[in-house]
């Protein structure tokens, strides 16, 4: 516990509202795969998230599995596990936080898909597969800081198994494949160039941040820091109340999200808004929707309001606008706004429910 | 039974992409098609709808027991072990299973898909027994490889080896075995990240290129089933069932219809016809396209080919074959007469193989309109002459546009191993540092990166001989392997750009433009590292330090306006001040000066004369070994040119485009004649 009184308490993140949103979405909701975080650097990003990391519900998992596979849902278990249960073997259970699997930048490929063991090799001259971080990342968070930096072999590899949360590995003598079903998230900075588009596109969510510019606001994120810095230990909790609420929020709306309901009317705003902003293939509408429905569920509600659909629409669309070579992230915000007041009839509830949503996030 | 398998999505609950899926049933049907390659912007279902065929493919017979799958009714093609038994007068045993889709993730390794040694077992027994890979997994079933563009250059190699002759030959790691491998090619990709190598894409019987739906119903009903799948999969699979099952059985229905279905000698006329029309490259067009037709007739349950059904395979066929058709030359000879005897059907391609597109003559239409090219000369010349007239206190500076970009034609350098050899992305280097991707394993000692797997089957089979103590394996000094990894290091590209006044004649830096974003495209898709040095007026400038962000170099070229005289020399000697920085940071790097210019230098640093300071800037450079230099000459093609750009290259030792020569061959054509030298 005194290591997790070190990290920055997330509810004392000061603005970059659409950051903290992207990544409360994606621990109410790990299918919407992720979330990519664009800016300069000193803008929190890193800060943010090692701090969801406290925040992340539990998890039901086999306790010896190294896959960490879901007691409940056969259908996702690694071989082990399901031949287990197949023998009549009740699996042992445990309750652990969902992991944030640190990915480093110099990481190698046997180290990140796994090899074969050479202990057990040398000690009993097996074959045996030694996982490797893909493995520990299973129903987790995988971290890249500085992804756009990762090796490019690494990166063929996080979109191999990325694409299909399976992990099929076919070297070094050995011939293995478990879930790897994983929240991807990256932080980077464009500086040091771009992501390649085929990996942009496994992040569900994109967001740009830029340095707060508020002086007032500017202020409190000195103070805070100053004062996390001199006794972390006290600051952590002075949030402590904060950290709660959120954490509840999210464990909340984790139960609320299968009820969920979205409109047709809601569904083709999607299809409409993908169509006229002209992105590439259909994941950003299938991510819009599961935003829009995570959204809804964190706010408490059970019906995908047209705030919610807006809520999430630069989230998932930033990074699959398609683009002029090399033109720069953007989303053409005028477009979106047609687009948008063509479902002008809803409009009425629209204060009410953003209300709801400044006090919600915060 | 290790291998872990996801929930599939039911193939006919795939919305839309009727043509992506009428390929793969093709396939399921036909096996002869050779394969499918997808290509397609991304989340468009490709490979969901890859997986999601598994489940369709047909039963086979196989030899029970059997590691390659083999069938009981060829015996032409039975693997050595189920010859041996059948000449030891044994009767092979029968089973039927479902044909596999192997799965070939991009970072196997060698031993793993050729097949080695089998430690586990040599260890024990003393024994060296072949470990069949994927190549002995996937005869006579199919290989799926997501993200086809992405696998190693090795792998490739290994795996057309293999498909050329049908058989895997084994000769490594003291292990030497031979046995079928007839798969079929599956493979799915972005051309985002890079294009396939043309031998590789041949390869693929058809090709298919996927795009979004438009219809907002079709996206709806699309997002919507997949929400529905996310949720319960189980569920989900279980109401498309029945469908599923009624695709599976039209396949099977299809399967044996098909052997009768034929067609009629006007449609095989038609199919050459159209191939022909197409400059197809060699007949393989033509074979898969009959196949093709007769599988989609038998599809539709019918035993006779339709003109319909040619064309509604022709473009699945063709796709990435077709070259580009030459302006038709006169003495072109006449297309064959549709009464021509049949026989001869399979001649006639060849013989109209000749007029191959290479015969357009870019000379003729050069020569065609002397006239008016020197009319264009005159007026650039006075334009030219106005630029550099007017007073250098007050240069005219303009932004261009950037042109149309292309696709940049192979850069090679003969004596330099650095650049891109074969088709790589640019480099491939065989670095001392532990980075890159581990392909394969050498005997040869140099950096203590030890492969363990093949370091243990070098010692396997010796354990029986050895002194073990408390361990399985005793390894010895003889038995080391080292990993060889490859590591696709981009290089360092410096732009020079000539930004001077008489760039901006009749419209040249528009083109200029074009051609260094091209440049740049190429450079993203090869990781290169990149800077820009522009020179105008009388200074050069480094625009973009070394980086390797391709979009700031985008967008700097965009902005980069055009004026003044022309300091060549001031470029040079910046390049070549830029390009000795980074080989300071990193001796490995060997950096390629991109000098883009009409060679008309007419500032100088010094006292010297323009031109022959800049020569002498250019020896200075050559002098440097670790720096190449490629010229692109932007002179306007017309009666009287200067070739100073040519001198330049001279000088510096360097590679001589003209603008106009960089657009590569389209695809198609490099596949043409690929397949000729085959």
């Amino acid at each position: 516990m005194s290591e997790l009184k070190k990290i920055y308490p997330f509810a004392a993140l000061v603005g970059q509202e659409e950051m903290k949103k992207g990544l409360l979405l994606n621990a109410v909701n790990p299918k919407l795969s992720g979330i990519l975080i664009r800016g300069e650097k000193g803008t929190a990003k890193s800060t943010a998230v090692r701090a969801l990391a406290a925040l992340l519900p539990e998890i039901e998992v086999v306790a010896d599995c190294l896959y960490g596979c879901n007691p409940d849902d056969i259908t996702t278990m690694c071989m082990n596990c399901r031949e287990r249960q197949a023998n009549g073997e009740t699996l042992p259970r445990e309750r652990r936080k969902m992991r944030v699997v640190d990915l480093p930048v110099s990481a190698t490929e046997d180290r990140v898909v796994g090899t074969l063991d050479i202990e057990q090799a040398i000690k009993r001259g097996e074959k045996r597969f030694e996982p490797g971080v893909l493995a520990q990342a299973n129903r987790g968070i995988l971290y890249v800081d500085e992804v756009n930096l990762l090796d490019d072999h690494i990166v063929d590899v996080l979109l191999d198994s990325a694409a299909m949360g399976v992990n099929t590995v076919e070297r070094e003598g050995v011939s293995f494949s478990h879930p790897a079903n994983f929240i991807l998230v990256g932080t980077m900075n464009p500086e040091e160039g771009e992501l390649r588009p085929q990996l942009l596109d496994r992040f569900g969510f994109c967001v740009n941040i830029t340095g707060i510019i508020d002086p007032a606001l500017r202020v409190e994120v000195v103070k805070r820091r100053a004062a996390f810095e001199e006794d972390p230990e006290s600051f952590a909790d002075r949030w402590e109340a904060e950290q709660d609420k959120l954490r509840r929020q999210i464990i909340e709306a984790k139960a609320l999200l299968p009820k969920v309901q979205i409109s047709d009317e809601m569904l083709f705003l999607i299809a409409g808004i993908a169509i006229e902003m002209g992105v590439d293939g259909h994941r950003a509408d299938l991510i819009m929707m599961k935003a829009a429905k995570t959204m809804a569920a964190f706010n408490g509600r059970e019906e995908v309001s047209e705030e919610d659909v807006r809520q999430s629409v630069d989230l998932a669309l930033l990074h699959r606008m398609r683009r002029k070579p090399f033109q720069e992230l953007a989303v053409d915000r005028q477009k979106l706004q047609g687009v948008m007041a063509g479902f002008k009839h809803s409009h009425a509830h629209n204060h009410a429910h953003s209300h709801a949503h400044t006090n919600t996030v915060k | 039974m290790n291998k872990f398998q996801r929930l599939v999505y039911p193939f006919p609950a795939i919305a839309g992409q009727e043509r992506m899926k009428k390929g793969l049933i093709l396939n399921a049907i036909n096996p002869r098609l050779g394969g499918i390659l997808i290509r397609g912007e991304k989340g468009t279902a490709k490979s969901t709808a890859v997986r999601a065929l598994a489940a369709l493919l047909p039963e086979t017979e196989v030899v029970a027991g059997c590691l390659f799958n083999c069938d009981p009714n060829d015996i032409s093609r039975l693997c050595e072990q189920c010859r041996t038994l059948l000449a030891a007068g044994e009767k092979l045993e029968r089973t039927s299973r479902q044909v596999q889709v192997i799965d070939l993730p991009v970072s196997a390794t060698e031993d793993r898909v050729v097949g080695s040694l089998d430690f586990e077992h040599a260890i024990k027994h003393g024994v060296r027994r072949f470990e069949p890979g994927l190549l002995a997994q996937a005869n006579r079933g199919i290989i799926y490889v997501d993200e086809v563009n992405l696998l190693d250059d090795h792998i490739v190699d290994v795996l057309l080896d293999a498909a050329a002759m049908g058989i895997n030959v084994v000769e490594r790691e003291s292990v030497s075995y031979v046995h079928p491998a007839e798969f079929i090619l599956v493979g799915t990709m972005n051309p985002e990240e890079g294009d396939l190598r043309p031998q590789l894409i041949d390869r693929f019987g058809l090709c298919i290129e996927v795009e979004g739906v438009r219809d907002p119903g079709e996206r709806v009903e699309i997002a919507k089933r997949r929400e529905a799948f996310d949720a319960d999969p189980m569920g989900f699979i279980a109401r498309w069932a029945v469908e599923e099952q009624a695709v599976k059985d039209r396949i099977t229905v299809a399967r044996q219809l098909l052997p009768k279905v034929t067609i009629s000698l006007g449609l095989l006329e038609l199919i050459t016809q159209l191939c022909l029309e197409g400059f197809v490259a060699g007949h393989r067009a033509d074979i898969i396209m009959e196949a093709a037709a007769r599988t989609i007739a038998a599809w539709h349950g019918r035993e006779e080919v339709t003109e319909q059904d040619v064309y509604e395979v022709a473009d699945m066929v063709m796709f990435h074959r077709i070259r580009q058709a030459p302006p038709p030359p006169p003495e072109q000879p006449k297309p064959p007469e549709p009464s021509e005897p049949a026989g001869e059907q399979q001649e006639e391609p060849e013989s109209l193989e000749e007029p191959e597109p290479e015969q357009a003559p870019p000379a003729e239409q050069a020569d065609s309109e002397p006239e008016k090219q020197e009319d264009e000369w005159n007026e650039q010349e006075q334009n030219e002459q106005e630029q550099s007239n007017s007073p250098p206190a007050v240069p005219q500076e303009i932004v261009f546009a950037v042109g149309q970009p292309f696709q940049v034609k192979r850069i090679t350098h003969d004596r330099d191993r650095i650049l891109r050899k074969g088709s790589g992305r640019r480099s491939h280097t065989k670095t001392a540092s532990k980075a890159g991707r581990y392909v394969r394993s050498t005997m040869q000692r140099k950096n203590d990166d030890l492969a363990f797997d093949a370091t243990l089957r070098a010692a396997a089979p010796y354990q029986v001989y050895r002194r073990r103590e408390q361990i399985a394996i005793a390894i010895e000094t003889a038995d080391i392997r080292e990993k060889v990894r490859e590591k696709r290091i981009g290089n360092f590209l410096l732009f020079v750009v000539d930004a001077s006044g008489s760039m901006g004649a009749r419209q040249r830096m528009v083109e200029t433009k074009g051609a260094i974003l091209s440049l740049l495209l190429d450079a993203y898709q090869k990781r290169d590292r990149i800077g820009m040095i522009a020179f105008k007026g009388n200074t050069a400038e480094v625009l973009l330090p070394p980086t390797n962000s391709v979009e700031m170099a985008h967008k700097l070229l965009e902005e980069l306006p055009t004026g003044g005289k022309t300091p060549l020399s001031a470029g040079l000697t910046k390049a070549y001040g830029v390009a000795k920085t980074q080989l300071l940071k990193d001796p490995n790097i060997s950096p390629l000066l991109i000098i883009i210019s009409d060679g008309k230098g007419n500032v100088s640093i010094g006292s010297d004369k323009p031109l022959k300071e800049a020569l002498r800037a250019a020896e200075i450079i050559q002098e440097e070994e670790r720096i190449k230099s490629l010229v692109i000459d932007v002179e306007n093609k017309g009666f009287l040119t200067f070739g100073l750009a040519r001198e330049l290259a001279h000088s510096l030792g360097a590679e001589y485009h003209k603008i106009d020569e960089l657009k590569a061959d389209t695809l198609v054509q490099a596949v043409g004649r690929a397949v000729s030298r085959e």
